[in-house]
């Protein structure tokens, strides 16, 4: 594997930093979501359950589009975005928020089943101890759950990584701004003599996979581990 | 004091409480779903009934008529589960420490180590729950709620998960909690022997209702209720005082009786709990002789209530024996109340249960 040229290094960091932002945004929503449907009913619990999975079984395209329609400049959202100054469409945040929302039903499906693993009446004693809910979700909820929220996040991590069909239809494919690692193997197999750069890339996309999954992995068992032993 | 008025209605069963208990401790018996974890939930909080007032010692932590529900937290109630629930991720030091950190100074009533002495638990502070023993675990459970500082306990079959060694190990650990730190407990148990080695005040509940409540053997005298309590084998307790030790057995007062008992290396004087199943004891109208049976009791029959298929008779030794007996030999025997009867009872089916203060 030849070293990366200075276009390919900034696709991989582009390809992480927007990787790990997606993380940073849809994991506690996931946690949010997965406490709210593991720990409460409601009226509507079934649909709010279908609507979090809805990205999972859409063609990540039609999501893409949803997106536009509802974020793009001139979506349902367009000039609340534009007030605030904020620009999704065609944007590397824009690419934060598909691969968000794409990698969301993944990581909420591990906290929820982390959550819905714990025995209630631990966060009951906790609470006859003094503790008031928020304190019991964030010292026994939370930390019991945590090798659930691992894997949530290794889910999400590498769901972004890979993340295209919605990426594209919803911010395109601009380089240095929305080119991830998917975007641009795509393009560099539509030049002629790309070959050799997109294997390139496909070997770091391996490699970083492999890496996010290893490392998720080593740390769901040590949250496991120092939950079980001394 | 506390005094509770509750209802609460679940899917296919209602729970309707009204009581007031003075004691220190007090027992709650009854079947298997008759409410008594509920009643417990009820008063912790950690449900919320549809009406009623919960009233502790002048502290209103529920009143439905004016919408007072105080979060759970904030009722400063020990809870002692069945299954111990130490937190897993913790140490036991930490498990003992999360209920008095969240409190005040001036709201401690006691510190870690006198709780840790009191409950011999210095050895296992730096373990994790999933290395200490069921009793170890239990023990931390306890020592965890006391440092809560509580102005109750309750407590839900605490015992239930462990054997009967361990049983009577821990029970002396809750009689220092009643008489030395002086925080009242209401105790769930469906074990009548287990209660009566804490106390003598019970609370029968049956179907989400009281049906009884006082003194023990005042409760039972009540026909529907023992037959209630033999839903899981019914055990007889008698205090005794040991006489002397033997090699083979020791002999023990029962009353004006004495009783052979299993050797149990305690000085003369002590004064034992000791546990007889109702379905181990032998009835008779007179002293039988040349039978292997070390122990004849004698009394009078005060009661006979029916359990299903079998009786309860109620024989008054001095102190109340309830021994289970077909119907036939009820007839046979004439056994009715105020006619005399013998208990008898093999030496090796006494259980030696803690000593009493």
């Amino acid at each position: 594997m030849a070293v990366l040229t200075p276009d390919e290094w900034e696709v991989l960091f582009l390809s992480l930093r927007v990787a790990l932002a997606s993380v940073a945004l849809s994991l506690p929503t996931a946690v949010a979501m997965g406490w709210l449907l593991a720990r409460h009913e409601f009226r509507g619990k079934l649909l709010v359950d279908g609507l979090c999975h809805l990205p999972l079984v859409l063609p990540p395209v039609v999501t893409g589009y949803v997106l536009l329609l509802i974020f793009g400049r001139h979506g349902w959202l367009g000039p609340l975005l534009d007030a605030l100054g904020l620009r999704l469409a065609f944007d590397w945040k824009g690419a934060v928020l598909a691969s968000a929302v794409v990698a969301f039903p993944l990581s909420l499906r591990a906290v929820r089943l982390a959550i819905e693993e714990i025995d209630p009446r631990l966060e009951g004693v906790a609470r006859t101890l003094g503790a008031g809910p928020w304190r019991v979700f964030f010292t026994i909820t939370l930390r019991l759950a945590a090798p659930g929220l691992w894997v949530g996040a290794m889910l999400a991590f590498a769901r972004s990584l890979g993340e295209f069909g919605a990426t594209i239809t919803f911010v395109g494919n601009i380089s240095g701004q929305t080119r991830t690692i998917p975007a641009a193997v795509y393009t560099f197999l539509n030049q002629p003599g790309g070959e050799a750069a997109a294997l390139r890339l496909v070997w770091v996309s391996i490699a970083v996979s492999l890496a996010a999954l290893l490392g998720s992995e080593w740390a769901a068992r040590r949250s496991r581990h120092r939950a079980r032993t001394t | 004091m506390l005094s509770l008025r509750l209802q609460r209605q679940l899917a296919d069963f209602r729970l309707d409480v009204d009581v007031v208990c003075h004691k220190a401790v007090t027992a709650i018996l009854g079947p298997s779903g008759a409410g008594k974890t509920t009643l417990l939930n009820l008063v912790a909080g950690l449900r919320r009934p549809d009406a009623g007032h919960v009233e502790l010692d002048g502290h209103v932590l529920f009143c439905a008529e004016h919408g007072i529900d105080r979060p759970p937290e904030r009722r400063r109630l020990g809870f002692v589960f069945q299954d111990d629930l130490l937190f897993p991720h913790l140490s036991v030091a930490a498990n003992l420490r999360y209920g008095y950190d969240r409190l005040r100074p001036a709201e401690r009533r006691f510190e870690p180590g006198q709780i840790i002495d009191l409950l011999e638990m210095g050895s296992l502070l730096n373990r994790r729950p999933q290395h200490l023993s069921g009793g170890e675990r239990q023990r931390v459970a306890l020592g965890r709620a006391l440092l809560s500082s509580p102005r109750m306990l309750l407590m839900d079959e605490p015992l239930a998960s462990l054997d009967q060694g361990l049983k009577s190990r821990i029970i002396p650990y809750l009689r220092h909690v009643r008489s030395d730190l002086g925080i009242p407990i209401l105790y769930v148990s469906h074990s009548v022997a287990e209660i009566l080695e804490l106390t003598r005040q019970v609370l029968v509940l049956s179907d989400g209702a009281v049906l009884a409540q006082g003194d023990f053997f005042d409760v039972a005298r009540d026909s529907r209720v023992l037959p209630l309590l033999d839903e899981h084998g019914f055990e007889n307790v008698l205090l005794v005082e040991i006489i002397a030790g033997g090699d083979g057995a020791c002999t023990a007062r029962c009353g004006e009786q004495t009783l052979r008992i299993p050797p149990c290396h305690r000085p003369p004087g002590t004064r034992l709990f000791v546990g007889v199943r109702a379905d181990d004891i032998i009835l008779a109208r007179r002293r039988p002789e040349g039978l292997s049976v070390r122990n004849a009791l004698c009394g009078t029959v005060t009661e006979v209530s029916s359990a299903g298929p079998t009786r309860l008779v109620t024989v008054d030794v001095g102190q109340p024996l309830v021994a289970k007996v077909t119907p036939e030999a009820v007839e046979e025997l004439e056994l009715t109340a105020g006619e005399q009867a013998w208990c008898l009872m093999k030496t090796h089916s006494l259980r030696l249960g803690p000593e009493s203060d």
